[in-house]
């Protein structure tokens, strides 16, 4: 292989990788999520532990990205909004990383 | 409650920055159909297109600071920012630059929550290089103020009055913080009255940026495409800080 298609590859490689780092970027900001007056991650750590504390509680409180408790009255409300928008946010992503895939090839 | 967004624009020789509020004003309508203010002086209130139902607000504004723009020295119409919190006609403000850009409804969550005042203290350089944040610029831990939101009360009024004290004397407390540049940055005197309050929140996620020497050669409602050093990318659905002050003359 050349040098010259080395350099073309690299550089492809480059831009890929920083799409992806954009697009997760995006992702992440478009999973912020307001409830009860307090500002939320929709992201697999948070759905984990109010789908943990849900099966303990009728209700209960957790801390929002800033610190700030939130006591959280309708988990499964809660809960769904939470998922809802965690995969939203995901299947946006999932088609970016598939377009980036093609482009890769 | 109201909320609404409130921006600056002032026109300088060098620059047509109300090209950019009108393009950011379309933007806004579309994402976070929200009212809007411009703080705006007579010359360059003159010089808007029609954009519909806007409050305006004509001042004099201050005329003595510049910054370096592409290799040049250019005006810089900043100071009057620091007064934003009586220029607000709102309960919860978003305080937003002309040249950043909403692709998303993020701003409405973040108004919908409870807080003082948030901005972001951190950048993503949608280009991969870094080339906004440089290294030992100061000791403050910074934040931008490209976008601030906040919620009218009296620690807010506290705040905006230590930034008006904070611009005063300007030269002591850059010399205290020990930051580089020599001109007036809103960043920086937010950075320092919340500093020396103790107050404000943090937006958890960076602020999407380019830089001044990237072009952005198209966009649609929808995101934009730049290019830098003959990488040409494109955003869709994130809010982006455009540094590239000539995008939107055509």
């Amino acid at each position: 292989m050349d040098i010259g298609n080395i350099k073309k590859h690299s550089d492809l490689n480059f831009e890929v990788a920083q799409a992806k780092k954009n697009a997760l970027e995006k992702m992440r900001s478009r999973q912020l999520m307001a409830y009860n007056e307090r500002l939320f991650m929709a992201d697999a750590h948070t759905i984990s532990l109010v789908s943990t504390l849900k099966l303990h509680n009728k209700d209960f409180y957790v801390l929002d990205v800033n610190d700030n408790p939130c006591h959280v009255e309708d988990p499964n409300d809660f809960l769904n909004k939470l998922i809802e928008r965690n995969q939203e946010t995901l299947n946006s992503y999932q088609q970016l990383h598939q377009d980036l895939a093609k482009k890769s090839k | 409650m109201t909320t609404g967004v409130l921006m600056y624009c002032f026109d300088t020789p060098e620059l047509n920055y109300h090209s950019l509020a009108e393009r950011c004003v379309e933007q806004i309508r579309k994402y976070l159909k929200l009212e809007i203010t411009i703080v705006t002086n007579l010359e360059t209130f003159k010089k808007f297109k029609p954009l519909g139902m806007i409050n305006y607000m004509l001042v004099e504004n201050s005329i003595t600071n510049t910054r370096p723009y592409r290799g040049k020295s250019v005006a810089w119409y900043n100071k009057e920012r620091a007064l934003a919190y009586e220029h607000s006609p709102y309960d919860t403000t978003i305080l937003m630059d002309c040249d950043y850009f909403v692709f998303s409804s993020t701003l409405l969550e973040l108004a919908n929550t409870k807080f003082d005042m948030m901005l972001h203290d951190r950048v993503h350089d949608l280009t991969g290089k870094d080339m906004i944040m440089g290294k030992d610029e100061s000791t403050l831990p910074l934040v931008w103020a490209t976008v601030t939101l906040f919620n009218k009360n009296e620690r807010t009024k506290a705040i905006f009055a230590m930034i008006r004290h904070v611009q005063e004397y300007y030269p002591h407390y850059r010399n205290l913080y020990r930051i580089r540049y020599l001109n007036y940055r809103n960043d920086y005197a937010f950075a320092i009255a919340l500093h020396q309050l103790n107050l404000g929140n943090r937006i958890p996620t960076p602020m999407t940026m380019l830089a001044d020497s990237v072009d952005v050669i198209d966009s649609d409602e929808d995101g934009i495409i730049f290019k830098h050093a003959d990488n040409v990318m494109f955003t869709s659905g994130q809010d982006v800080h455009v540094m590239d002050k000539g995008w939107c003359n055509g």
